[in-house]
């Protein structure tokens, strides 16, 4: 096929700014599958994504489209994730692109997430086309909305397409400016193959299927071919395409967009970003890759009942083969036993895999706070690194603590500047400069401005990421690179129930805060711990000086009901039900706790 | 309400049936305060029935009110009145505690109130609330204080200590008599022993199946008038295990407890060894306790039943 009858584009837009909807309607009109199929065949190919109406993985659709000058074009549909946790994986569908249809919602204007992706189309370099949807709905302002486009994007507004995908009106003028603006891909089918890996996913029966962008070459079955970077060697077992259905072709060339089926047992070892070439005498060059996607939340996952461990890793690996931003080792607990410390690109995404190893594995699970490394140098000169605030030693043993410390840049709109220098504060960041990216400014939003904070890693972990989202609407966004250890003064808060230690509540906190977070989480515990047959205290402590605490007073009664000859079964499949409730209990000691007690205690946003 | 004539043509079938003739045999029935006259009473007590069961609940007109209650406390007093003139000398009363806003003096003025009317039998319960009754609303959009467990649990034990002063014998859970006066209809029950159930949704406890009849009265008169076989709505085999739990169960309702001997004579089965680990930890506990010939709830026990009763359940 002519590389110059292919036009490879994706779709960007915010949340329900109709994404999908354009998506079917391209896929009707250019002859491939009714709509309804192709959406729950394809695009969202789990259940709880639809359930919550995002995509987490991206697909490629290829699309035949004959314009009235009798050639036969081949347009790359390339989906990209719907939900802004998920914006690192916009980047490198964008890589396989040459083009994006940039869908702004006619009643809802610029989002949030339009911007973020629109930078990331804009430093690719990719033709964006600008497409004004829902003009069909009575809510519909186009030309507040066009006006907001010229003025925050710079485009002209008679540049922009004005359309309603869900009649159709105005769809068959954005395939024509695809076609027409477009640029086609310029690789060279002579040169070695060079083929970018823009996403993968695990078939049972084929392995590791690698989605690519050919940029030069060619590659068929049976081909040997190499990962650049990672080395991984593959014999190429299928060529193929989707349309949508998955469609085994003989080659794909350059400026073709489709799969190959490698046969590898682990997506980690068909790295996404990597280049593949042939094995033997292939490219010296690879192609411009990605820096793998950063967790940015990371939480402890244990299995309510230990001996259910095994299943959780087991569980836990088979999920990692289709999520490669899902990152996980192994952790223990004294109190907790052995779990995993989990990181994930945001809470969303912390859910979501929470949710699946839930119900698709069928696995109680336990979601704790995570923890950083410490280094300490104790007094006798030893040195020690550890994970678990239990294994800290006692303070009058401590010559020097240390802890992981980040550079955090957040770039955000001017306008959310003074809110998320509060955050970053509030979270112990030390201020490193202010830069001013552009010299656009976004209508009230303001300058685009880049924050530079050194942060201790701990500040970061849980909630702080999606504190700089809603802090900022959306607009902001975040990177931290590692950057070493330095001195800090900070104190092991502990958490007693019934009198013992629950060392899966202790946390490192710096001393100003402990009184607070004690409080806290002691308030916290007696709202969720149901009443025992004893009181419980509650502790919250540091060393033995207790900072906090609260009592929850003995049962004294439980439903009594009357039992007479009618109530005799119904009362006991009652007491049935309560016997099997406890077992789904966790105990800490004596005290029954139900197991969403840790997750509400973990969640506070401290 | 069922008319003495219907009544008698009940009782007359039955003494066709059964035996029941000079055995001290208790005929009880359960009357609401606010539909029943001295004539009614008179007539039904002729018939044969020796017990009356009133539902008083409340002798405090504004809580009879909150309750959705036909009668007054006027009533409830009067209606002992015509149960006495008319012969019978086996009466027991229905009182409710924990309600909401019902303060530990108001429910002791009831149960005092009571009391002075000298019934042979109390029953006691906890006002227990479905979601869709009217009270239950008012509850959720804050009309009425939401049913506090620990004041309940005052009004409980109040009850037990003012009812063992005035001399009755505090036999279950919910139930008080004086000498001889236990309500041996439930006692049936609490016992595990069997009973058969007459009349539309009555349950039956017979040769190890607990059974319910239809509640559908259509259906019931249908299914008789046709002569038909008659299919339970309900039916379930009680397995020896859940005959096991159900006699413990219902055994520990009974303030006297279960005997280990007799369990081992219905079931084979030594109590103290089947069950010795949840035996230990609720007697460490302090709900049960143990004289080594038999095991009863404690007082705190009887207020925290379940607690003891699941962990009787079969494995």
């Amino acid at each position: 096929m002519d590389q110059s009858l292919t036009r490879n584009f994706c779709i960007i837009a915010h949340i329900d700014h109709g994404k999908s909807t354009l998506a079917d309607r391209l896929i009707q009109m250019t002859g491939a599958m009714r709509g309804e199929e192709i959406r729950n065949q394809v695009m969202d190919s789990m259940e709880l994504e639809r359930e919550r109406g995002i995509t987490i993985k991206a697909k490629a659709i290829r699309l035949s489209y004959q314009p009235k000058d009798g050639q036969t074009y081949r347009l790359n549909l390339i989906d990209t994730p719907g939900h802004v946790d998920f914006s690192y994986e916009v980047s490198r569908t964008l890589a396989a692109c040459e083009g994006a249809v940039l869908i702004i919602d006619a009643t809802q204007g610029i989002q949030a997430q339009t911007l973020a992706h629109i930078y990331v189309a804009m430093e690719r370099d990719l033709e964006i086309i600008p497409v004004l949807n829902k003009i069909d709905l009575p809510g519909a302002e186009p030309e507040r909305v066009l006006d907001e486009i010229e003025s925050v994007l710079g485009y002209d507004a008679d540049a922009v397409l004005s359309i309603s995908a869900k009649t159709g009106e105005g769809v068959s003028q954005v395939i024509e400016e695809i076609v027409r603006r477009v640029p086609h891909p310029k690789g060279s089918i002579q040169r070695p193959l060079r083929a970018l890996i823009f996403d993968s996913h695990y078939d049972p029966y084929k392995g590791v299927m690698a989605y690519i962008r050919v940029v030069d070459g060619r590659v068929r079955k049976g081909s040997n071919l190499r990962l650049m970077e990672q080395g991984t060697q593959i014999e190429v077992l299928d060529v193929g395409c989707f349309i949508p259905e998955t469609s085994p072709v003989d080659q794909l060339e350059a400026g073709d967009v489709g799969y190959i089926a490698t046969g590898l047992k682990r997506v980690g070892d068909c790295r996404v970003g990597d280049t593949v070439t042939t094995a033997s005498k292939g490219a010296e060059q690879a192609l411009e890759g990605y820096r793998p996607a950063k967790p940015m939340v990371f939480a402890g996952f244990y299995p309510t009942e230990p001996g259910d461990y095994d299943d959780l890793r087991g569980a836990i690996e088979k999920l990692s083969l289709n999520d490669a931003s899902f990152s996980f080792e192994p952790e223990s607990s004294p109190l907790l036993g052995f779990g995993f410390r989990c990181g994930f690109l945001g809470l969303l995404h912390l859910d979501i895999v929470r949710e699946r190893l839930e119900r698709e594995f069928e696995l109680a699970l336990v979601v704790t706070a995570p923890s950083v490394r410490y280094a300490i140098t104790r007094t006798d000169g030893k040195t020690l690194i550890i994970t678990n605030p239990t294994d800290l030693p006692l303070p009058n043993e401590i010559e020097k603590l240390e802890e992981p410390w980040v550079s955090v840049s957040v770039v955000t709109p001017s306008k959310f500047i003074g809110a998320l220098m509060e955050l970053i504060m509030e979270n112990d960041g030390v201020y490193k400069h202010t830069e001013y990216l552009g010299h656009q400014s976004l209508g009230d939003l303001g300058q685009r401005v880049k924050l530079d904070y050194d942060m201790p890693l701990r500040s970061i972990l849980t909630t702080f990421y999606d504190q700089v989202k809603s802090r900022s609407q959306g607009y902001a966004s975040m990177d931290y690179e590692l950057q070493g250890y330095r001195e800090s003064r900070l104190i092991k808060l502990d958490i007693w129930v019934n009198e013992l230690l629950v060392d899966a509540f202790s946390r490192v906190v710096t001393p100003d805060k402990a009184h607070d977070i004690g409080k806290a989480m002691v308030n916290k515990l007696k709202e969720v711990i149901p009443r025992q047959l004893f009181k419980v205290p509650i502790q919250a402590a540091i060393g033995s000086k207790i900072v906090a605490r609260a009592d929850i007073p003995a049962k004294r009664k439980d439903v009594l009901a009357k039992c007479y000859g009618g109530d005799i079964t119904r009362k006991r499949k009652l007491l049935e039900k309560q016997k099997a409730g406890k077992k789904r209990m966790k105990r800490l000691g004596n005290v029954e706790v139900p197991k969403e007690a840790f997750m509400d205690v973990v969640r506070l946003s401290l | 309400m069922i008319l003495p004539d219907q009544l008698n043509r009940i009782m007359n079938a039955i003494r066709t049936l059964f035996d029941i003739a000079g055995k001290k045999t208790e005929v009880s029935l359960e009357a609401n305060p606010g539909t029943i006259d001295e004539p009614y009473l008179a007539a039904i007590r002729q018939i044969g029935i020796n017990r009356l069961s009133l539902g008083v609940q409340s002798l405090d007109d504004k809580t009879l009110v909150l309750l959705g209650r036909i009668h007054t406390a006027d009533k409830a007093r009067q209606a002992v009145r015509f149960a006495r003139n008319s012969g019978f000398d086996n009466l027991s009363l229905d009182l409710i505690y924990g309600i909401p806003g019902q303060s530990l003096t108001d429910w002791q003025d009831t149960l005092k109130e009571s009391v002075r009317l000298e019934p042979e039998h109390l029953s006691l319960y906890p006002l227990s609330l479905e979601d869709d009754v009217p009270l239950s609303g008012a509850i959720q959009n804050g009309e009425l204080p939401a049913i506090d467990p620990d004041c309940t649990a005052e009004q409980y034990e109040a009850a037990e200590d003012y009812l063992a002063a005035e001399g009755y014998r505090h036999y279950e859970i919910s139930n008080w008599a004086r000498e001889d006066a236990e309500c041996r209809h439930n006692t049936t029950y609490w016992q595990c022993e069997p009973y058969l159930g007459i009349g539309v949704a009555a349950h039956s406890y017979i040769d190890s199946h607990r059974q319910a009849n239809t509640h559908d009265l259509d259906e019931y008169i249908r299914i008789y008038q046709l002569r038909e076989l008659y299919q339970p709505e309900m039916v379930e085999e009680i397995a020896p295990e859940t005959q096991l739990a159900e006699a413990i169960i219902m055994g520990l309702r009974l303030v006297k407890g279960i005997e280990f001997e007799s369990m081992i004579d219905r079931f084979g089965i030594d109590v103290t060894d089947r069950y010795e680990r949840e035996m230990d930890e609720l007697i460490h506990w302090g709900l049960l306790e143990s004289d080594g010939r038999s095991l009863r709830l404690t007082r705190r026990g009887r207020l925290l039943g379940n607690e003891v009763f699941w962990r009787f359940l079969p494995q």
